[in-house]
C-alpha cells in the first residue's frame, strides 16, 4: 500500500488502471488464504521462502505479473520527468523477484500438489539460498528503502541528504547483494570458491547497506528534537536503526570462523527477527500512523497510545532477540566443547536443549509484548479511521509530462539522464542483478567435476522415496539438518562429514538451517526401528526431557503408494537413472521392503507382530530415516 | 572542487591496492606449503600490518606534497600579486585546523543545515527535496576497505595464496585433537582400555556409574536394568560376552548392526569403567518386569582366563570380534 501511495504521488499520477490494483490486492489476500491452508496441511516443497507448491506459484507469477503492468503503467503515463529514488528502488524490487521466484520455481509438477525442483543437492541448495537471500533483500529490504525514502522525508519535512548517497548505495546494493547468498552454506558440502564469494560479497555489503541508513538518519538533522515527541518519527528511527544492525550483523555472521558459531543455532533465528521486527514492522507502523490520519483527513486518535505501541514494540524486539542470542551462542558452545579425554563435554543432544529452555520462555514474552502493540495499533488505527472521513480520491491536477528536450542543462549529474528513462533503468538493474546469479550457478550446474561422484551412492528406493516426501510434509527438516560440517565436534557427534556427492538424488536438498534437534544425516544405522518406532509415538519413551512433538499419526495413516509410478517416471526426467520401466515395479517394490520393516519391527517388539503395520506410513519413514548416509559406508562391489 | 576530490578517493584507492599487493606478494613466500596455524595468522599479520603501514606512508606523502604545492602557490601569487584560485582561497579562507582539514577529508563533511540552501536541488517530489551533500567520506573508505579486503581474501584462499581449505583445516583440527587427548590420556585414571580394564567395587565409583547409567542405558535397558529396547542386565545371560572386559568394550565400541550405539565420544574411559561395573553389579538383582533372556550364559570361568591367553574352545561362541 505503501508503493501504491507514494507511488501515485511521485508520479504525479493515477495507477494506470484502478481494476488491476484491486486485482493485485484480492488475489495477493488469496494467495495469503493458499498458504495458510497448504502449509499446515502438509503440501510444502520444503525450500524456505519458497515453500508454496507449484499451483500456488503460478498464482504468485500472475500476481507479480500484474503488479509489473500496473506499475510500469503508471511510470509510463507520469507527468514528472524523473523518476525519485523511492522508484528506482520499486523497479529494482520487481525485476529482482521476478527473475528469483521464475527460477526458484522451476519445478516439474507430479500431482497437483507436488513436484520436485529441476536441480538436486548441492545444485538445488545453491539455487535456493541465491533465492532465498534475496528474496528477503528484495522483497523485504529495496522496497522498504524505497518507503522509507518517501515516508521518512515526509513525516520530518526535511530534505533528503544526499542525492549522492543514493545514487551510489543503489545501485551498489542491488550489484552486490545478489552475490551473498551462499552465505548461507558456509561450511556446508558446497565447494569453497562458492562460499567464499559469498562470505566476501556479504562484507562488501556493509557500506551499501549503511548507506541507505545513513541517508536516513541524516535527513532527520536538524529534527531530531521532533523525534522526542512524535511517534512517526520514533518508529521510523528505530525502524532505520535496525535495520542497520541487521545489515552489519548480517556480514558479520558471513564470516565463516563466526558462522561456524552461529549457524544452526538461535543466533540466525534472533538475527533475522531484528530485521523482520524491527526495520520490517517499525517501518510500516511509522508509515501506517503517518498516512492513515492522512487518508481519514484527521487526526491520529491516541498519540498516547501509539507511544506505548512504540515501547511496547521496542521492548518486544528486546526480549525477543536477547535471549535468542544468548541461546545460540550457549548452546553453539556447548556442542563445541570437549572434555580434555577428548569425549564431548555434553555428549548428549538434548542436554544443549534442555539448557536453553529459559530462553525460549523469555522470547514468548517478547513476542507476545510485540503483538500487543500491534493489537493497539491496530486499535488506534480503527479509531482514527471512525473519527475522519475517508477520502477515496485526492483530488490533483499536474500538467502533462513535457517530453524532455535533449539538452539538458548543462552541469546536471549525467545520473539524471537514466531517471527519465525508466525502461533503460529496469533492463540495467536486470543485468547488475543477473551477474553474481550467473557466476555462481552456471558452472555449479555445467561443470562436473564441482561435485566430485560417488560411485556407492545410489537413488532412493520407492519405499524410501515416499519416507522422505512424508518427512518433508511432517515438517522434519524445520528443526533437523541434514547436514554435517568438519567441525571435530560435529564428525564426533554425528558421524563422517558430508560430501557433495551424497546428495546428488536429493530433491529437493534437505540441509536445514536451524538444529533444534540434532543433524540426521548419519542417523542411517544408528538406532534401531524398534526406537524409531517408539520415538515418533513418544519421543519422550527414548529421549527423556525432549521436546519433540509426538507423530502417533503415521501408525494410523495408510501408506499411500499411488503416486509412486509417476514420481519415478518424473524423477526419471530429471536425470535419476531409474532403471527403465522401473515405474512399473515401483509399488511392489516398495510394498516388498515395508513388510521387511514391518517384520523386524514384529522381531523386535513381540507386541507389534501382525498388527498391519506394513501399509502403514511408520514404515517409510523409517525406512527413509535407516537409509540416510549410509551410502558412503557401503563397499564398492566389483562387479563393475 | 568536487572532480578533484573523486580523484583523491580514485588515487587511494589504487594506492591502497597496489600496496595491498605487494605486501602480500612480499609475504607470501616465506610462508611454508605446510598447513601450519601459526605462520599462516603471521602471513595475514604481516600482509595487513605491512599494507596498512604503506597506505598510511603514502598517504602522508601525498598530502605534504599537495601542503606544500599549495603553499608554494600562494606564494607565487602573493608575489605577482594575483588573485588567487578561488579553490585555494576556499580552503585557505576558513583557516581550518590541520584536524579539521583530515575530519572533513576523511571522515564527516555535512554543509551545515544553515547553509544547506546552497546545496538544494531544484526539483522536488511531491514536495520531497534533496541536498547534494557529498558522501560521507568515512563511509566511502569503509567501502573501498571492504572491497580491499575481499580481494585480499579471495587472493589468499583461491587466487594464490595458501589459504587453507575448510577440509585442510578440518584435518589439522582433528591431528591436534589427537595429539592434546594422547596427553590428557596419559594419566592413570583415563588409561585404561578394553584390555586392561578391571572391574571396581568401590561404592563411591559405582554409584557415579549408577548417574551414567541413569542418564545414558535406562532408556533403552531398563531404570533398574531389566531390559526394553536393549537385553536384561539382571540375568546371567549375555549376548556379546559378559565380564568387565567384554561390558567395556561393547559400551565402548557399541554394536552398530543391533542398535547399540559407540559410547566412547560421549563417555570418558573412566566413565565407562565405572559404568560397566555397575551393570555388572546387577547381576542376580531380579528386579521385575525382566525381559526374556538373549544370548548364552556367561561362564565366569571364561573371564577369569586371560583374554590374551590361547582363547579356549568354549571361546568360539562368543560373537566375532570384527564388528
Amino acid at each position: 500500500m505503501g508503493v501504491y501511495y507514494s507511488l501515485q504521488r511521485l508520479l504525479k499520477t493515477r495507477m494506470w488502471s484502478d481494476k488491476l490494483s484491486w486485482i493485485h490486492f484480492w488475489s495477493w489476500q488469496v494467495v495469503i488464504l493458499c498458504a495458510a491452508y497448504t502449509l499446515p496441511m502438509g503440501m510444502t516443497t520444503s525450500s524456505e521462502y519458497a515453500e508454496l507448491i507449484w499451483p500456488v506459484d503460478l498464482l504468485i507469477t500472475l500476481v507479480w505479473v500484474v503488479f509489473g503492468i500496473n506499475m510500469f503503467g503508471t511510470i509510463l503515463t507520469r507527468r514528472e520527468n524523473h523518476l525519485y529514488v523511492a522508484i528506482w528502488f520499486y523497479i529494482a524490487t520487481w525485476v529482482t523477484v521476478a527473475v528469483l521466484h521464475i527460477v526458484r520455481s522451476i519445478e516439474l509438477p507430479v500431482t497437483f500438489t507436488q513436484s520436485y525442483p529441476l536441480f538436486s543437492g548441492v545444485q538445488d541448495a545453491l539455487v535456493q539460498w541465491w533465492y532465498g537471500h534475496n528474496a528477503v533483500a528484495f522483497f523485504l529490504t529495496t522496497p522498504y528503502l524505497g518507503m522509507m525514502y518517501y515516508f521518512l522525508p515526509k513525516a520530518a519535512n526535511r530534505p533528503v541528504y544526499s542525492y549522492k548517497l543514493s545514487i551510489i548505495h543503489f545501485w551498489a546494493l542491488i550489484f552486490i547483494y545478489i552475490w551473498a547468498g551462499p552465505h548461507h552454506l558456509l561450511y556446508s558440502s558446497m565447494p569453497d570458491w562458492v562460499q567464499s564469494l559469498g562470505t566476501v560479497f556479504s562484507i562488501m555489503l556493509i557500506a551499501p547497506s549503511w548507506g541507505g541508513m545513513l541517508n536516513g538518519l541524516l535527513t532527520l538533522r536538524g529534527a531530531w528534537d521532533r523525534v522526542r515527541q512524535d511517534p512517526v518519527l520514533k518508529f521510523m528511527v528505530v525502524a532505520v536503526t535496525a535495520y542497520g544492525m541487521a545489515t552489519f550483523e548480517g556480514p558479520m555472521l558471513s564470516i565463516k570462523s563466526i558462522n561456524a558459531i552461529s549457524h544452526f543455532t538461535d543466533w540466525t533465528i534472533a538475527h533475522v527477527h531484528v530485521g523482520a521486527l524491527g526495520w520490517n514492522g517499525f517501518l510500516t507502523f511509522g508509515a501506517l500512523y503517518w498516512l492513515w490520519p492522512r487518508i481519514y483527513r484527521t487526526e491520529l486518535y491516541s498519540r498516547q497510545l501509539a507511544n506505548v505501541h512504540f515501547w511496547l514494540g521496542t521492548l518486544g524486539i528486546i526480549f525477543y532477540a536477547v535471549p535468542l542470542y544468548w541461546a545460540g551462542w550457549t548452546q553453539a558452545m556447548m556442542w563445541k566443547e570437549f572434555t580434555p579425554e577428548g569425549t564431548l563435554a555434553w555428549g548428549n543432544f538434548l542436554d544443549t536443549v534442555k539448557h536453553i529452555i529459559p530462553m525460549y520462555a523469555m522470547r514468548v514474552v517478547g513476542g507476545t509484548l510485540f503483538f500487543i502493540g500491534v493489537l493497539l495499533g491496530v486499535y488506534n488505527l480503527y479509531k482514527t479511521a471512525g473519527q475522519g472521513t475517508f477520502m477515496a480520491n485526492e483530488p490533483a491536477e499536474a500538467p502533462a509530462r513535457e517530453r524532455a528536450t535533449a539538452d539538458e542543462p548543462s552541469g546536471q549529474y549525467w545520473h539524471r539522464w537514466i531517471e527519465r528513462r525508466p525502461i533503460q533503468m529496469l533492463l540495467w538493474s536486470t543485468i547488475l542483478i543477473a551477474i553474481g546469479g550467473i557466476v555462481q550457478i552456471i558452472p555449479m550446474v555445467f561443470i562436473e567435476s564441482q561435485v566430485p561422484k560417488i560411485s556407492t551412492v545410489r537413488p532412493y528406493t520407492p519405499l524410501e522415496l515416499t519416507g522422505r516426501d512424508i518427512y518433508i510434509r511432517e515438517g522434519c527438516v524445520g528443526c533437523h539438518s541434514q547436514m554435517i560440517r568438519p567441525f571435530r565436534d560435529e564428525t564426533v557427534r554425528y558421524g563422517e562429514y558430508s560430501k557433495s556427492g551424497e546428495y546428488i538424488y536429493d530433491r529437493p536438498f534437505l540441509w536445514g538451517s536451524k538444529r533444534t534437534g540434532p543433524d540426521l544425516w548419519r542417523e542411517g544405522g544408528r538406532n534401531l526401528d524398534i526406537w524409531h518406532f517408539n520415538h515418533m509415538m513418544d519421543p519422550r519413551t527414548t529421549s527423556p526431557g525432549s521436546i519433540m512433538p509426538p507423530y502417533p499419526h503415521l501408525t494410523d495413516q495408510v501408506l499411500d503408494l499411488k503416486d509412486l509410478p509417476a514420481k519415478i517416471t518424473a524423477l526419471r526426467k530429471l536425470g535419476t537413472p531409474y532403471p527403465r520401466d522401473f515405474e512399473k515395479y515401483a509399488i511392489a517394490n516398495a510394498q516388498e521392503q515395508a513388510k521387511g520393516v514391518a517384520k523386524t519391527l514384529g522381531e523386535q517388539e513381540s507386541k507389534l507382530k501382525d498388527q498391519g503395520l506394513e501399509d502403514k506410513e511408520i514404515v517409510a519413514i523409517i525406512a527413509y530415516l535407516q537409509r540416510l548416509g549410509t551410502d558412503i559406508k557401503v563397499q564398492p562391489t566389483t562387479n563393475q | 572542487m568536487k572532480s578533484k576530490k573523486y580523484t583523491g578517493t580514485l588515487l587511494f584507492m589504487a594506492m591502497a591496492f597496489a600496496g595491498w599487493s605487494q605486501a602480500v606478494q612480499s609475504t607470501a613466500p616465506t610462508a611454508t606449503t605446510e598447513a601450519q596455524q601459526l605462520p599462516d595468522i603471521m602471513t595475514i599479520i604481516l600482509a595487513v600490518a605491512g599494507s596498512v603501514l604503506f597506505i598510511v606512508a603514502m598517504i602522508y606523502v601525498v598530502k605534504v606534497n599537495q601542503f606544500l604545492y599549495k603553499k608554494v602557490l600562494e606564494l607565487e601569487a602573493q608575489k605577482s600579486g594575483a588573485i588567487l584560485p578561488a579553490e585555494a582561497e576556499a580552503s585557505a579562507a576558513t583557516g581550518d585546523s590541520f584536524w579539521t582539514r583530515m575530519r572533513k577529508q576523511y571522515w564527516e563533511d555535512a554543509v551545515p543545515i544553515e547553509h544547506e540552501g546552497e546545496i538544494t536541488f531544484h526539483h522536488a517530489y511531491d514536495g520531497i527535496r534533496e541536498l547534494d551533500n557529498r558522501l560521507p567520506p568515512w563511509w566511502v573508505n569503509m567501502f573501498v576497505l571492504t572491497i580491499i579486503w575481499a580481494v585480499g581474501y579471495m587472493y589468499y584462499y583461491h587466487w594464490g595464496g595458501d589459504g587453507p581449505s575448510s577440509i585442510e583445516r578440518y584435518n589439522t583440527e582433528m591431528a591436534d585433537a589427537k595429539k592434546s587427548m594422547s596427553i590428557a590420556l596419559a594419566g592413570k585414571a583415563n588409561a585404561v582400555d578394553e584390555s586392561n580394564v578391571e572391574a571396581i567395587t568401590d561404592s563411591g565409583a559405582l554409584g557415579e556409574g549408577e548417574l551414567i547409567y541413569k542418564n545414558s542405558c535406562a532408556v533403552c535397558h531398563g531404570q533398574k536394568g531389566e531390559g526394553g529396547i536393549g537385553p536384561n542386565f539382571a540375568d546371567a545371560y549375555w549376548l556379546h560376552g559378559g565380564g568387565i572386559k567384554n561390558i567395556f568394550k561393547t559400551i565402548k565400541y557399541g554394536v552398530p548392526e543391533k542398535g547399540m550405539i559407540s559410547w566412547q565420544s560421549q563417555l570418558r574411559p573412566s566413565d565407562m569403567q565405572k559404568v560397566a561395573s555397575y551393570i555388572l553389579s546387577l547381576q542376580g538383582t531380579n528386579p521385575p518386569n525382566q525381559k526374556d533372556p538373549q544370548g548364552v550364559i556367561w561362564n565366569e570361568e571364561g573371564e577369569t582366563q586371560d583374554p590374551s591367553a590361547t582363547p579356549p574352545a568354549g571361546q568360539t561362541e562368543q560373537p566375532a570380534d570384527s564388528k
